[in-house]
């Protein structure tokens, strides 16, 4: 996977309405790149799979208030 | 007996006391507030005091229990919770400067189960910033370890293990959502209960993820944990996601005995190869696992593919789902969030959908993989963390890639079972050394959803037969 560059992430921040600060553009580009290369990384075929974890699972919705 | 030392006496002997009527709510509560007023200026433990409402709930609890009343385990006894939890007419802050003037209408459920038990709120306790897991990140600066008071009394309930370890309340509640309550407890040498998700009410407690926060108690024994939890827990028709599970008599199944029980040792997290743990903690938790053997227990290691992982899947969650709860505040207020929390809010903005709902999908896994695990043995244990309290760091600076992956690989201790929504209990199994200056190291016991019961067993009878609960810091 390809870093991103600070310029990137400046840009992806103004996409959701946020003006970063220069100075802090390498400690959020640092987390959002540690977050996407550990998530890359799990590389588990059969999780494509699965449904995403519904917080009430089945058979559970009786015990529900 | 002397004033000064009803502070050191654990919430369920102090109740003991009251309910003998041997120890006053009155000098209790004096009690604990001479202490804070001598000893939280050093700890940083307390964001309010609400001394005057304290000393009237203790006038009306003697004349209760004058009365013959018993109003329920912790009648009496002095208790503080973490500033994410609403009380009415006291501001609640989240530590935030964003939140510094919110005076919430009415208490949040837990609270409420605490009064409604007897028990008197000394305060509002510091915690990380919207509860992000940063230990320096509080508005109102950081809460110190008493063990060491440069070192981070763990995060997110940072004034809840600093409290409750200096002995400023008997008992305390933090909020977990991806180890807040079990990282506070393995930093300060305390008893820190993860409960199962929907066991206990989040009504009225800010948000910092909602498919994953929970509410429980930090204190100074398992013992004390149970009868905690057993004033918190239950259905509440203001969260539709509590169960209505029967709650169990928690203090009752502190049987000493777990002859025949089964222990299954996570063996990813004790290689230092994956996760990074440390030699004296590693050894800690096997010398554990040993004293559970001696016990009776039947002890067996059992592999978890996923959990050196769960770190990052938890972080990825949390992040997209704390900043989904105000982002408003980020893009209006900037400037009133500490620089460490805008990082992380901004961050967490970045994170493409895709991840979060690859993140989602690897968190049905991991629970599954937990739950087959719980279905060849009773409860599972593994360090709380790979070692012992850190150094607080003021000054980050920028930090490199990898440093921000070994941050997230830490979280695996904790992220297994926050996201596969089982009990999760720290409790301290050893020091890094006998002298002054070492530091707790912590065990983690997690068992089957709603089965907190016999979580708090295996941690009661490994406390019969160990003394590391026992040491005081010297603060």
């Amino acid at each position: 996977m390809e870093r991103l560059t600070n310029a990137e992430i400046k840009a992806m921040g103004r996409a959701v309405g946020l003006d970063i600060a220069d100075s802090e553009l390498t400690r959020v580009n640092n987390g959002l790149t540690a977050i996407l290369e550990l998530m890359e990384e799990i590389d588990l075929p059969e999780v494509n799979l699965v449904e995403p974890l519904p917080l009430i699972l089945p058979g559970e919705e009786d015990q529900r208030g | 007996m002397d004033k000064a030392d009803i502070p050191f006496l654990t919430a369920t002997e102090l109740a003991a006391e009251i309910q003998s009527r041997n120890v006053s709510p009155v000098e209790a509560v004096d009690a604990y507030l001479e202490r804070i007023e001598r000893v939280n200026s050093h700890l940083n433990a307390y964001i309010t005091v609400t001394g005057e409402a304290a000393r009237q709930a203790a006038r009306q609890a003697e004349e209760e229990i004058g009365r013959g009343e018993h109003k329920g385990a912790l009648h009496g006894v002095p208790v503080a919770v973490k500033d994410q939890i609403h009380s009415a007419g006291v501001v609640t802050t989240d530590a935030s400067k964003v939140r510094a003037d919110f005076i919430p209408a009415e208490d949040a459920t837990v609270l409420a189960n605490l009064k409604r038990s007897g028990a008197i709120l000394l305060g509002k306790l510091n915690m990380s910033e919207f509860a992000l897991g940063d230990p320096v990140s509080s508005a109102f600066g950081p809460a110190c370890n008493p063990w060491d008071l440069t070192r981070s009394p763990g995060t997110s309930s940072t004034g809840s293990g600093s409290a409750t370890a200096g002995f400023l309340c008997a008992t305390s509640l933090g909020e977990d959502t991806g180890g807040s309550i079990r990282g506070p407890a393995a930093n300060c040498g305390l008893a820190g209960l993860r409960p199962t998700w929907g066991r206990v009410s989040r009504y009225g407690v800010d948000g910092a993820c909602w498919s994953i926060d929970t509410i429980g108690p930090i204190s100074r024994s398992v013992e004390d944990c149970a009868v905690t939890i057993g004033a918190i827990a239950g259905y509440d028709p203001k969260d539709p996601y509590t169960r209505q599970v029967p709650v169990p008599d928690y203090r009752a199944a502190l049987t000493g005995d777990i002859a025949g029980l089964r222990v299954g040792v996570v063996s990813e997290l004790l290689d230092p190869d994956q996760v990074g743990v440390g030699a004296q903690t590693r050894d800690a938790v096997l010398a554990a696992a040993d004293v559970l053997r001696g016990l009776g227990a039947e002890i067996k290691e059992l592999s978890l593919p996923l959990a050196r992982h769960t770190g990052a899947i938890i972080r990825t969650i949390t992040h997209v789902e704390r900043v989904s709860i105000h982002p408003e505040w980020l893009r209006e207020r900037p400037g009133d969030f500490h620089p460490n929390t805008r990082v992380a809010f901004t961050t967490a903005n970045l994170i493409p959908a895709q991840v979060y709902y690859k993140a989602q999908k690897l968190r049905a896994v991991v629970r599954q993989q937990v739950l087959d695990a719980l279905s060849e043995v009773d409860v599972l244990v593994q360090p709380t963390s790979s070692g012992p309290a850190a150094v607080m760091n003021t000054e980050p600076g920028e930090g490199t890639v990898e440093q921000a992956k070994q941050a997230l690989v830490e979280g695996s201790f904790r992220g297994l079972y926050s996201l596969s929504g089982a009990p999760a209990l720290s409790i301290p199994c050893g020091f890094t050394s006998d002298g002054p200056g070492g530091l707790p190291l912590a065990l983690q016991i997690a068992g089957r959803p709603f089965d907190e019961s016999t979580v708090l067993r295996v941690g009661h009878a490994y406390q019969q037969n160990t003394a590391w609960h026992e040491r005081k810091p010297t603060i």
